[in-house]
């Protein structure tokens, strides 16, 4: 009964008109930067950042906004994944299996109804999720000290590259990388300079903002200039997506699963919301067995991912908000932003701020509501928005990337930065070195390097205190877990594909 | 997860890609590592301000070796057109990094954006109408829409 009190707090928080506006505006920039191909959650929300700093807006408005954005973004991709055969981003990818199939039997509409309608069940279940686990872990979160606070850290960094496959050598590469780069700057603790070669544009550290753009927006921008040609595209028919509602309601227990599948998935940290919709649409596919005509076009190959992305999406945020442990790339720059504004989630957040969890929650339930509306009768306004050609909204891109960063502290070392990162996240791209690691490196390192040091200092320079705790020994076997189901994962995965 | 839905037709053999790499990721990990013997507090701490990017080092370096090692696989490099475009744009923008200030946003993105867009693959007509288009509107949005201060033209304080 307490979270109604709260929540009814949360709604107060989050009708106040000016909230009100930035979710409604947050879910229209998410749904369609999530519709462009090639820019998802990750690139929407680093775009958005600089922007909403520079708005000057109270911490609870620029959260509502950019998980708005992040919430929007999930829906949009799977626009050009149904329409293009293009995903928007890797959690759209599993949509791209039937639903294109389905808009080349001129269903598209269809798909989008019933991907549209799965998408608002798998953020409702996993706003509701966040509403009654995240307290959970936060009555269990708030006996943690600086030992078990680094044995997270930890886990993070084991659970980001170990779950979602790839070369788990090359992810922890990429987040030792992004663990240097964050102790670039003046130490907090000793106020020595360390690695700043003399500028004092880095005194300061390296602008997570700053690289964050360059990693991700700039980075996409050359990787599309790698082939321009690829202009024309097929238009296809779409019909009308209200149809689709109706057989979404056919597809419920698609959806139902594919929703509790994504939502675990995404609370685990470092899953996030790929392995939802891969999960939900293998595991139904296994389901539903011979009936199915997955792969040519069934309508329940489109609502389980949508399912499973959209929860897992949701899902991400719990880890994120209650233990300061980012879900997923997206969670990881929101985390990046509170911090930025000196909000540390964790435990501690529920306790000092409630107004703010709680009216994101509230947010999140209106923002899901407009989200289908936007999504079911207006879709076709999104869908348009693919025909804009790539040499309009790439330009687009970059100079919404130049502005934001220039305006943070106007100076053009920030833009050299943020075009270095560019080059440098293009290159990891190319090396199939994941970029995700480097920024929570870069973010995290300061935090991670702050509680070591403080455990160090409370036991006098024994190393032992760090295992010391069973809380911290059940984390670290986790992480260890977590880092072996990602070698099996990725092993099985590999034997299937020879 | 991206081994699993995606073909490998987009991927090459990392042998050279990832060693030259793994070099250069152990050439940082050892001059991290050299360079944090400077960095020396005057306080007691039980850990000074080098420790932490020795501690970093140390794992950044043997991932280096295991990756010289053992390389993976990398996504098709580009060729040479690409290549050029790329190289080209990031002058575009590195030039207009450091003109937007001293020109002022409207001419310094007028331009920038124009060749941007004839860089994104648009014919010369249709980089002049949009490129007009897209400064104005980004103009009007940042400026007036977002109360964003952009840095004005030299002589035209409005």
């Amino acid at each position: 009964m307490e979270i109604l009190a709260f929540l009814a707090q949360g709604f107060a928080v989050a009708l106040e008109p000016q909230n009100l506006f930035l979710a409604l505006i947050g879910c229209v920039i998410g749904t369609l930067i999530g519709a462009l191909p090639g820019l998802g959650p990750v690139n929407g929300v680093a775009l958005m950042i600089p922007l909403s700093f520079n708005f000057g807006l109270p911490a609870t408005g620029a959260l509502i906004l950019l998980v708005s954005v992040y919430y929007g973004c999930m829906y949009g991709g799977r626009i050009s994944s149904i329409v293009l055969n293009i995903p928007g981003d890797e959690p759209a990818m599993m949509t791209t299996l039937d639903g294109y199939p389905m808009a080349l039997q001129g269903r598209g509409g269809e798909a989008l109804g019933v991907s549209a309608v799965a998408s608002f069940v798998g953020a409702g279940v996993a706003t509701l999720g966040l509403a009654l686990f995240a307290p959970l872990l936060v009555q269990f979160a708030i006996r943690f000290g600086p030992a078990e606070y680094f044995a997270l850290f930890v886990l993070a960094f084991a659970t980001i590259g170990g779950v979602t496959g790839g070369s788990l050598i090359k992810s922890f590469l990429a987040a030792f990388l992004g663990l240097l780069l964050g102790s670039v700057g003046i130490d907090a603790v000793s106020g020595v300079p360390r690695y700043t070669f003399g500028l004092y544009e880095l005194y300061d550290g390296i602008d997570f903002i700053v690289a964050l753009v360059g990693l991700f927006a700039i980075s996409e921008c050359l990787i599309y200039l790698e082939d321009i040609r690829g202009t024309s595209r097929p238009t296809l028919k779409l019909g009308s997506a209200i149809p689709g509602v109706r057989s979404a309601g056919r597809c419920a227990p698609t959806i139902a699963r594919g929703s509790l599948i994504g939502f675990v998935a995404g609370v685990l940290p470092g899953a996030g919301a790929a392995l939802g919709s891969f999960l939900a649409y293998m595991l139904e596919k296994r389901w539903v067995g011979r009936d199915g005509r997955f792969g040519q076009g069934d309508p329940r190959g489109v609502a389980a991912p949508e399912a499973g992305n959209n929860a897992a999406a949701g899902g991400a945020l719990i880890p994120m908000l209650s233990l300061g442990i980012p879900g997923s790339g997206t969670t990881a720059i929101l985390l990046a932003l509170l911090l930025s504004m000196n909000i540390t989630p964790g435990p501690l957040l529920f306790e000092q701020q409630p107004e703010m969890v709680w009216g994101l929650v509230a947010a999140l339930v209106i923002g899901n509501f407009v989200l289908l509306v936007l999504n079911v009768p207006l879709v076709s306004l999104f869908a348009k928005v693919l025909q804009a050609p790539g040499w309009f909204l790439m330009p687009m891109v970059v100079m919404v990337a130049f502005v934001g960063v220039y305006s943070l502290n106007n100076s053009a070392f920030d833009l050299y930065m943020m075009l270095g990162f560019g080059v440098l996240g293009y290159v990891l791209r190319k090396l199939e070195i994941p970029t995700v690691p480097v920024v929570l490196g870069l973010l995290l390192g300061g935090q991670m390097e702050f509680n070591l040091r403080r455990a160090m200092s409370i036991s006098g320079g024994e190393w032992s205190i760090l295992w010391s705790s069973g809380i911290s020994v059940g984390i670290y076997l986790f992480a260890v877990t977590l880092i072996v189901a990602g070698l099996v994962y990725s092993w099985v995965v590999r034997g299937r594909l020879r | 997860m991206s081994d699993a839905s995606q073909d490998n037709a987009g991927r090459v053999p990392g042998v050279i890609g990832d060693r030259i790499a793994g070099a250069l990721l152990l050439a940082l990990a050892v001059g991290a590592w050299w360079l944090s013997h400077d960095l020396e507090s005057g306080f007691m701490q039980p850990i000074g301000p080098g420790e932490y990017p020795r501690l970093i080092s140390l794992p950044l370096a043997a991932l280096s070796l295991l990756l010289i090692l053992k390389p993976g696989f990398n996504q098709r490099w580009p060729g040479r057109a690409a290549l050029v475009r790329q190289a080209q744009t990031l002058l575009v923008l590195a030039c207009y990094a450091g003109l937007v200030k001293p020109l002022g946003f409207l001419p310094a993105s007028l331009a920038a954006v124009i060749l941007l867009i004839r860089l994104f693959g648009a014919a010369w007509k249709s980089a002049l109408i949009s490129g007009v288009v897209l400064t104005l509107a980004l103009y009007v949005l940042f400026e007036f829409v977002l109360g964003m201060p952009l840095p004005n033209i030299p002589g035209l304080d409005w």
